[in-house]
């Protein structure tokens, strides 16, 4: 099987973001990029469908020095080849046209069995880009996957998906297909020395608009769906009330005011 | 016209179509809109039944067989037919696993915007502002969709309060017939489970009581369960208490857990860090117990007792077993 594993660059976590001086971003300069969370959970399944029924896991990511640190990353891990999506166009795209190069980039490189993504990612978080990949490329697409058995034999997969209220959702789809990642739903791994070694002479193919044959209309701010007009650090909510005295009367208290004032018991 | 595509399993709305109709009244107003549900399904008449007595406009149905179940094919497919005659202002969905399931999909077929994850709207002038949190909730970014209607949009459980659904309304209801050959089905249901025994309903419980690593050890639990018992809420968890195999991973509220917004959310024994505070912080009260006044928990919270659990939540429980008693 063929499998594709997207990785989306993003701020590691830990680093302080600081909104630009247009506040349609953040500044982007000195922050350390890392893959967003989930990317790693869809790599490593993406690893293991590899393992069990052979192929290649080609790892495609969308962005500057960022998208190239993630995929050198995904290649120490274990992916056979990687594609980098590089273009100064591309800055400003939102999810549709990332996903509309994605598709095109997968297309170029002759199609796949599987697509896999983290199911939301940590900057935008809204979980759409892999879906409107699957559009693109006119493939079936499962999402929020907790589990996924290919069959490559029969061209179709099971898969189950994680629905509200406990619920296991188990649905058969034909393949090519397009999974986003549920988080957990393996253990991933960690790249190997041998592996980091390895990585340094496996393919590396930087692809920019041209090559995909996408116009500057369709790519990057140009191409966008929707405008940022403001990213702002929301305000908080309320200013917490404290009950004090003994346990006793502290609990009297705020039942008094959840009952009286919240009106929530 | 607002569209607002009506969530519900097993013949029952889900708890999200409210929100979302709230949503849709309130921007029906600001953009002189009237507001239309859509209802796709198989023998939908009771849902249709009780969506009339909400304060609508419209309800048009497509009532199928090939609808029984849920599916990004058929439900992109009937969609595209009825918004490419309607040609609406808006279309919500919830951001739910169904919303965010077709929504995109929807999007790219109509090349329009998706706006996905809606917590606010405003009105700038004539143009739609769509808010949505960005980066695990730490920031807000304002939106404005591109070029000609319609737009779409997923709206977040617990933007918007459902129990505020008006009502009274006398809404037409308009049959659409759908013709679904040639629909690629690419995928289908095969079965659906209960992921565990037992498992409470996190997302739709309206009392949820969480324990944290404050908790100490995985006995002590039984304090949280107590109240939540006492309280008739459902339980829930941190991360830490997941890692540490102190409860189930299904009862984990975070990012990498489940995301609720009860009106009522008690935080016990938990700081507060950001993976578990986008999980609940729409919850609608939110009640902090912590021995710690710096816990990142209290900078959220409404309510907070900062004691020692041990003490507080056996105080706690009694208080209101004695109330119910």
């Amino acid at each position: 099987m063929k499998i594709i594993a997207c990785i989306k660059p993003v701020p590691d976590p830990s680093s302080r973001l600081i909104i630009n001086d247009s506040k349609t971003w953040i500044k982007e300069q000195e922050l350390t990029f890392v893959a967003s969370e989930a990317d790693n959970y869809a790599l490593e399944e993406a690893l293991r469908l590899k393992e069990k029924h052979g192929g290649e896991v080609v790892v495609i990511s969308l962005g500057g020095d960022g998208a190239a640190k993630v995929l050198r990353s995904g290649l120490a891990t274990g992916a056979d080849r990687a594609i980098h999506l590089l273009d100064d166009k591309f800055h400003g795209g939102d999810e549709s046209g990332t996903a509309e190069a994605i598709a095109a980039a997968i297309r170029k490189d002759g199609g796949a069995d599987l697509a896999l993504a983290g199911i939301q990612s940590d900057d935008l978080g809204t979980g759409s880009t892999g879906v409107m990949l699957a559009e693109f490329l006119g493939w079936a697409h499962v999402t929020v996957v907790i589990a996924v058995d290919a069959k490559p034999e029969t061209q179709t997969l099971t898969a189950k998906r994680e629905l509200e209220a406990g619920l296991i959702e188990t649905v058969e789809a034909g393949l090519p297909a397009v999974l986003t990642i549920q988080y957990g739903i393996n253990q991933p791994r960690y790249a190997s020395l041998k592996g980091i070694m390895a990585a340094k002479k496996k393919p590396f193919a930087v692809w920019n608009a041209a090559d995909l044959g996408l116009s500057d209309a369709q790519v990057g701010a140009a191409g966008a769906t929707y405008d940022v007009k403001e990213i702002f650090v929301p305000e908080k909510k309320s200013r917490v009330e404290i009950f004090g005295g003994s346990p006793e009367e502290a609990v009297s208290k705020l039942v008094e005011k959840l009952r009286k004032e919240a009106k929530v018991l | 016209m607002i569209f607002v595509i009506v969530e519900h399993r097993d013949n029952k709305l889900r708890p999200i179509t409210n929100e979302l109709l709230v949503f849709a009244t309130r921007a029906g107003r600001d953009f002189n809109q009237p507001v239309t549900a859509v209802v796709l399904g198989s023998g939908v008449t009771s849902l249709v039944d009780e969506l009339k007595t909400r304060k609508i406009d419209r309800i048009v149905v497509a009532d199928n067989g090939a609808l029984a179940e849920y599916s990004p094919d058929t439900y992109v497919h009937v969609l595209k037919g009825i918004l490419d005659g309607e040609k609406p202002f808006l279309v919500a969905a919830g951001q739910s696993t169904q919303g965010l399931d077709f929504m995109p999909r929807l999007a790219a077929a109509l090349r329009r915007p998706l706006i996905a994850g809606s917590v606010e709207y405003e009105k700038d002038g004539e143009r739609l502002v769509l808010t949505r949190q960005v980066f695990n909730a730490k920031m807000n970014m304002k939106t404005i969709p591109r070029g000609d209607p319609p737009y779409l949009t997923t709206v977040s459980p617990g933007a918007f309060p459902g129990d505020e659904v008006e009502m009274g309304g006398n809404p037409q209801v308009v049959a659409v017939d759908v013709n679904l050959s040639g629909v690629p089905a690419r995928r289908r249901v095969v079965e659906r489970s209960e992921a565990a025994k037992g498992k409470a309903d996190l997302t739709s419980a309206p009392i949820i009581v969480a324990g944290g690593r404050g908790l100490k050890q995985k006995e002590n639990f039984s304090l949280i369960f107590e109240l939540a018992e006492a309280l008739g809420g459902a339980v829930g968890a941190s991360r830490p208490v997941v890692d540490a195999e102190w409860l189930p991973r299904e009862y984990q509220i975070g990012s990498s857990g489940q995301t609720v917004a009860p009106k009522l959310y008690f935080a016990v024994g938990i700081s507060g860090a950001i993976q578990h505070l986008v999980g609940m912080q729409s919850a609608r009260c939110i009640v902090a117990i912590n021995k710690d006044s710096e816990a990142p928990i209290f900078k959220i919270a409404h309510y907070g007792i900062v004691d020692d659990l041990f003490k507080v939540v056996p105080a706690l429980t009694k208080l209101v077993k004695d109330l119910k008693g």
